[in-house]
């Protein structure tokens, strides 16, 4: 998986090689708050915004987006009928 | 009282030794059993799913129980012991795709030229049946909260609202979700990028007025 993630950032890294600093951390912020960043982007990510304001902004709007829909997003319940009726379905089926 | 004695007879029980002692010579029972064990632990993630797609509890009932029946007739091709949460919710999202959405009145497909123009609209609001809340007093926050996130996320159009699902709250791998959606993992960070933008900028307003500035 590592591998794969790699190969399509070292491609985008390599048609943007003029990007800046700012450019490249933006195009890792999903993948860095998705825990899908290799231990090469992620040094990179942290050290940039220890001194990048901006993009220490960004990263915790980012985090903020993702932490609203983890912490915040209300489950719906289960019907408690539906897994009754998929045994009895399954227990039908030949 | 049969799912009661299957479960005994399959309690200790490799379960991978057991595919590979008996093959697909499994009796009914145990192949119940073992469907029931392996796949039903999922049901309430894939519920939440399929309600996030649908956004109707009747539909995302029906959409879950054709997605738990088709499991079943396609058992013997799962490998046991493998991801069966991402199995079953590439089968309910195939389901949606292709049977579900054409009963309902939805588009087939969505465009992603179609798409940009249409969360960038101002009626949006209108079409998702966004509800706004009028008593304030019996709410808490944490309601309130939780409610205005729902409402940004229904309104986004389906593809990207399945992404922000799959990765935020089921925490799929982007390896995983490629495999769900069929689709390339560039497309699957892509996509993710261009929802949370758009979720973004549905949830900016609301969370400066809540005191979330960074
Ligand atoms: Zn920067």
């Amino acid at each position: 998986m590592e591998s794969k993630f790699t190969e399509v950032y070292q491609q985008q890294a390599s048609e943007d090689s003029h990007e800046t600093d700012c450019e490249k951390v933006a195009n890792l912020l999903d993948i860095v708050i998705d825990g899908e960043a290799t231990s090469d982007q992620s040094e990179f990510f942290t050290k940039h915004i220890e001194d990048c304001v901006t993009c220490f902004e960004s990263h915790q709007k980012q985090k903020l987006l993702k932490g609203l829909i983890s912490g915040h997003l209300k489950r719906v319940i289960v019907p408690e009928r539906l897994a009754l009726s998929i045994k009895a379905k399954i227990q039908e089926t030949v | 009282m049969r799912i009661i004695r299957d479960k005994r007879l399959y309690k200790g029980t490799n379960l991978s030794q057991m595919s590979e002692e008996t093959g697909k010579q499994l009796s009914k029972e145990e192949k119940d059993a073992r469907f029931e064990a392996e796949l039903l632990p999922v049901l309430d993630p894939l519920y939440n799913f399929a309600y996030r797609l649908t956004l109707d509890e009747d539909d995302a009932n029906d959409l879950v129980q054709e997605t738990y029946l088709k499991a079943y007739r396609f058992f013997d091709y799962f490998e046991q012991g493998t991801n069966a949460k991402a199995w079953l919710f590439r089968i309910l999202k195939n389901s949606f795709i292709n049977e579900f959405r054409k009963k309902s009145k939805q588009p087939a497909k969505v465009d992603y030229s179609e798409v940009e123009g249409y969360y960038n609209s101002d009626d949006v609001e209108g079409e998702g049946g966004v509800t706004t809340t009028t008593d304030m007093r019996s709410e808490s926050v944490q309601d309130l909260i939780g409610d205005e996130v729902a409402s940004a996320l229904n309104a986004l159009p389906v593809d990207f609202r399945t992404v922000i699902i799959l990765c935020d709250l089921e925490g799929f791998t982007y390896e995983e979700m490629a495999k769900i959606l069929d689709i390339p993992i560039g497309t699957v960070r892509s996509r993710l990028h261009r929802a949370r933008n758009s979720l973004k900028e549905k949830l900016e307003k609301y969370a400066k007025t809540m005191g979330y500035n960074s």
